[in-house]
C-alpha cells in the first residue's frame, strides 16, 4: 500500500509543475440553491496534485492500495457522512441526486474535477428560516468554499450569509414568504411585514431572549459581600427590571438605526460570538455579583451588540431609504412587542419568588442553563463545532408558554406558602428601599 | 442673399450627411474588420483544416470547450497555432487582433508569453511538453459575417476568450484570463500580465474608509474562482460593498478595474458593453479577501469579485505563491455566449 501511495506521488510530482489547481489543498466548492421545499447543493471537488494520495487513500476503504469503481461509487457517501446540514436548528438529511467520481488516472492527470449533486427536502412553510451547512471532510487538506445561487423565486428572499475563515461553517438566513409577495413596497404594508420581521426574529432569536432573561435573575436582589443574598423592595426591583428592560432596548436600537440605515458596519460572525459572550456574562453575573446595580448599563452596552445581529438581518434587504425608516420603524416595534410579552410574562413570577428561599433554584439553574447555552453558542461560532445547543434551546423555547405558565403557578404557591408558614424573607435582613443602593 | 442662405445650408447638410455616413461606416468597422480577417484566416486553410476549425453556432459542447487548464489536461477542440504554418500562423492572429482592443492584444500576448515562461521552467525539470504559445487554440463557430452572429474562441493553457460578434455588437462573455507566472522578465522589462487588475483593485481597496471597507471585506478565505470553467448559467447571492455606497471617485475607480475585463474587447463592443456597465453600477458589488495591499510592482494576494446586474468579475489568486499564479473570469450571466444575440 504504502508503495502504491509513494509511487503515484513520484508520478504525481513528476507530471506537475501543474499550473492547474492549488497543489497541496483539496479544493470543496458548495453552491447552495434554495427552493421551496428543498435545497440543492452541488459540490465541485478538485484535489491539487501534492494532496491526490490523500484523496485517493481516503477513498480507498479496504486499504488495498487502489480504488476500486465500487469505492468511486461509495466515495459520495463517506463524503455526505461529512456534511451537517440543518434547517433552524434540525438536522436536515442529504440525499444523493448523481455523482461523476472520475478514475483515479484522470484525478493524476488533472482532470481531476469530481461533481456531487445533493438533495434535502424539507417541510414547505413560512418565515424566517436558518440553513447550516458544516464541512468536515478531509479538513486537513480541505480549502472549502460555500455560497448561495441567486434565488429566482420571488417568494424567498436571501437575508444574510455568513461563514467562518475557512468556510467549513456556514449560515444562510433566508425569508420564506406565503406568495405573491413581492419586494417590500414603499408604503405601510411595508412596515407590517417589518413588524412581523421583528416579532418572528427575535421571537427564533433565542439568544437575545436568553440574555436578557438571565440578566433579570439577579434584579430583585442584592447583593452583599460578593454574593446575592438580599433583596429589594418591590419598587426597587421594579425599578431595576425596567431600567435594564429600558437599556437594553435603548442599546439594540440604537446600533439598529445606525447599522439599518447604513451608517455602521459590523461582519455578523463576531457579531453572533460576542452575543454568546454577553450571555455567558449575564450567566456569570446571576451566580456572582460581578456588577452589582450596574445591570442597567450592562444591558445597555450589550444591547448595542445584539443591535448589530438584528441589523445584519435587515442589511441585505436592499431596502430603499424610505422604506429603510419605515422598516426598521416596524422590525424594532416587533422587537420590542415580543420583549414587552416576554418580560410581562417572567416578571410578576421573578418577583413573587424572589421573596422566598426557592428563587436561589431558579436563579443558579437558569444561569448554568444559560451559561452552558452560551459556551455551547461560542464553540459553534467561533470553532465551528456542533452541539446540540440549538436544538435543545429550540426545544425549551417551543415550551415557553407553559413553562412561564407553570413558574406562574409554582412561585405563587410557593410564595403563598411561605408567606404563610415561614417568616417574611424580608425580615431580619436589611430592606433596600431603592436600587440605587451599590 | 436668400440663394446664398439656401446654399449654404444644402452644402453644410451634405457635410453633414458625409460625416455622419463616415461615422457610421467606422462604426461598423470592427465587426467588418473581424469578419473579413476571419475569412482570409479560413482561405489560408486546407479543407481539412476548415473542417477542423469549424463548428455550428450552438455547438454546446464546443462553446464550453475551455478552460484554466493546459491543453493535455482539457483537450481543445479547433487548431492549435503550433499546426498552422507562418502565413496561417499569422492570418490567426491578424483574426485574434481584429477582435481585441490594442491593450486587449497585449495582455494576450502576455498571457501566452507567460506559458512560455512555463514552458522554459518545465522543460528543465523534464516534462512532456505542453506549455508555450504552439498550445493555443483557434475556433469559430457559426459562419463569419457582418450581420449574422458568430462565436470566435482562442485561448489554452489559463485563457479562454468566447467573443461573439453580431453586427454592430459583440460580448467576450463568458472569458477567463489568468497568469502563470504573475510576473516575469521580457526583454529585460519586468511583464505583470494582470497589472491592472491588481493595481487598481488595490488601489480602490484602499480608498475605502473603515465602514466600506468592514462591509466589502468577506470574513473568510476565497480559495479559488466560484464561477471558474464549467459554471456557466449560474448567478451567486451577490456581497460586499455596494457601489451606491461609495464616493463619485470610488465608483470611477471601480469602471476602471471593470475596464480591464471589459475593454478586451475591440473598442466598439467596450464602449457598448462600460455603457451598460454604467447602468448597473448602482446596483453593483464589490467585496475582498485577503491583504489590503502588496509591493509596488508586484500582484496582490487577495481575492476579490465585482458582481452586477449583468456582469460577475473575478480574480483569484492560488497556490503557495498566490502573487504568481492567478485565475480571472469575466462573465454576464444575461449573455453567456452572446445568448442575447443568437437567442440560443
Amino acid at each position: 500500500m504504502k508503495l502504491a501511495v509513494a509511487t503515484v506521488a513520484i508520478l504525481v510530482a513528476l507530471a506537475a509543475p501543474a499550473s492547474a489547481h492549488a497543489l497541496d489543498e483539496y479544493l470543496q466548492a458548495v453552491l447552495i440553491g434554495v427552493e421551496k421545499d428543498h435545497v440543492s447543493v452541488s459540490m465541485r471537488l478538485v484535489p491539487g496534485v501534492a494532496v491526490l494520495p490523500d484523496v485517493l487513500r481516503g477513498m480507498d476503504r479496504n486499504r488495498d492500495g487502489k480504488v476500486s469503481a465500487s469505492e468511486r461509487q461509495d466515495y459520495p457517501r463517506l463524503l455526505l457522512s461529512d456534511l451537517h446540514l440543518s434547517l433552524n436548528g434540525e438536522p436536515l438529511p442529504l440525499q444523493l441526486i448523481s455523482a461523476d467520481i472520475p478514475h483515479p488516472e484522470q484525478l493524476q492527470d488533472g482532470l481531476g474535477q469530481m461533481r456531487i449533486e445533493l438533495r434535502a427536502d424539507f417541510p414547505s412553510g413560512t418565515g424566517q428560516r436558518r440553513l447550516v451547512l458544516r464541512n468536515r471532510h478531509q479538513s486537513q487538506i480541505a480549502a472549502y468554499l460555500v455560497n448561495s445561487l441567486a434565488v429566482d423565486d420571488p417568494d424567498i428572499r436571501l437575508l444574510a450569509q455568513q461563514r467562518n475563515p475557512d468556510q467549513s461553517f456556514y449560515q444562510l438566513d433566508y425569508m420564506q414568504a406565503a406568495g405573491a409577495a413581492g419586494a417590500l413596497k414603499a408604503d405601510w404594508s411595508g412596515f407590517g411585514r417589518m413588524f412581523r420581521l421583528g416579532m418572528h426574529h427575535i421571537a427564533e432569536g433565542s439568544d437575545h431572549l436568553l440574555f436578557l432573561l438571565t440578566l433579570l435573575l439577579p434584579a430583585p436582589l442584592l447583593a452583599r459581600q460578593s454574593r446575592w443574598n438580599g433583596i429589594a423592595g418591590i419598587s426597587g426591583s421594579l425599578l431595576r427590571i425596567v431600567g435594564v428592560v429600558t437599556a437594553f432596548t435603548l442599546g439594540h436600537s440604537a446600533t439598529l438605526a445606525l447599522a439599518g440605515l447604513g451608517m455602521l458596519h459590523v461582519p455578523g460572525n463576531p457579531v453572533e460570538v460576542l452575543i454568546a459572550v454577553s450571555i455567558l456574562f449575564s450567566a456569570a453575573h446571576a451566580l456572582y455579583p460581578i456588577v452589582p446595580g450596574r445591570e442597567a448599563g450592562i444591558a445597555g452596552f450589550f444591547g448595542l451588540i445584539h443591535g448589530l445581529a438584528f441589523a445584519n438581518l435587515l442589511d441585505q434587504l436592499s431596502l430603499g431609504r424610505w422604506e429603510r425608516v419605515t422598516g426598521l420603524l416596524g422590525f424594532n416595534l416587533g422587537i420590542e412587542v415580543v420583549q414587552l410579552v416576554v418580560i410581562a410574562a417572567i416578571l410578576p413570577s421573578l418577583l413573587l419568588l424572589s421573596r422566598t428561599r426557592a428563587y436561589g433554584w431558579l436563579r443558579i439553574g437558569g444561569a448554568l442553563f444559560a451559561a452552558i447555552a452560551a459556551l455551547g453558542w461560542i464553540a459553534e461560532r467561533l470553532l465551528a463545532l456542533e452541539t446540540p445547543v440549538d436544538r435543545v434551546v429550540g426545544a425549551v423555547a417551543a415550551q415557553a408558554p407553559f413553562l412561564a405558565g407553570s413558574l406562574f403557578l409554582i412561585s405563587m404557591i410557593w410564595w403563598g406558602l411561605a408567606r404563610g408558614a415561614y417568616p417574611s424573607p424580608t425580615n431580619g435582613i436589611r430592606k433596600a428601599e431603592d436600587s440605587l443602593d451599590r | 442673399m436668400k440663394k446664398a442662405v439656401a446654399t449654404t445650408i444644402r452644402l453644410a447638410s451634405l457635410f453633414g450627411l458625409v460625416c455622419l455616413t463616415a461615422i457610421g461606416a467606422n462604426a461598423q468597422t470592427s465587426s467588418v474588420r473581424m469578419t473579413r480577417a476571419a475569412n482570409a484566416f479560413l482561405e489560408t486553410l486546407d479543407a481539412g483544416q476548415r473542417q477542423s476549425v469549424t463548428f455550428a453556432i450552438d455547438d454546446e459542447q464546443q462553446r464550453k470547450r475551455w478552460s484554466n487548464l493546459p491543453v493535455r489536461s482539457v483537450p481543445r477542440a479547433g487548431l492549435s497555432l503550433g499546426a498552422l504554418n507562418t502565413t496561417q500562423r499569422a492570418a490567426a492572429m491578424a483574426l485574434v487582433s481584429a477582435a481585441l482592443s490594442a491593450k486587449g492584444l497585449q495582455k494576450v500576448n502576455e498571457i501566452m508569453e507567460g506559458d512560455e515562461v512555463l514552458k522554459t521552467g518545465a522543460a528543465s525539470r523534464g516534462n512532456p511538453a505542453m506549455f508555450g504559445k504552439d498550445f493555443y487554440y483557434i475556433s469559430i463557430l457559426g459562419t463569419p459575417s457582418e450581420s449574422s452572429p458568430w462565436i470566435l474562441q482562442f485561448g489554452g493553457h489559463h485563457l479562454a476568450l468566447n467573443i461573439t460578434v453580431a453586427g454592430d455588437k459583440g460580448t467576450l462573455t463568458p472569458s477567463l484570463t489568468a497568469a502563470q507566472p504573475g510576473l516575469y522578465t521580457f526583454n529585460g522589462k519586468q511583464v505583470r500580465p494582470l497589472a491592472g487588475e491588481s493595481d487598481k483593485a488595490a488601489a480602490l481597496f484602499n480608498s475605502l474608509d473603515a465602514q466600506q471597507r468592514s462591509q466589502a471585506i468577506l470574513g473568510s478565505r476565497v480559495a479559488d474562482l466560484v464561477l471558474g470553467p464549467g459554471e456557466d448559467g449560474r448567478t451567486i447571492q451577490p456581497e460586499g460593498l455596494k457601489a451606491s455606497a461609495m464616493t463619485e471617485r470610488q465608483r470611477a475607480q471601480l469602471l476602471d478595474v471593470i475596464t480591464e475585463w471589459a475593454g478586451i474587447i475591440h473598442d466598439d463592443a467596450a464602449a457598448a458593453r462600460m455603457a451598460e456597465v454604467r447602468a448597473g453600477l448602482a446596483e453593483t458589488w464589490f467585496a475582498w479577501s485577503g491583504p489590503a495591499s502588496a509591493t509596488p510592482g508586484t500582484n496582490i494576494a487577495s481575492y476579490y469579485r465585482i458582481q452586477g446586474p449583468n456582469l460577475v468579475i473575478e480574480y483569484a489568486p492560488q497556490g503557495n505563491d498566490p502573487t504568481m499564479h492567478i485565475h480571472a473570469m469575466y462573465r454576464d450571466p444575461t449573455n453567456d455566449y452572446g445568448r442575447k444575440y443568437t437567442a440560443k
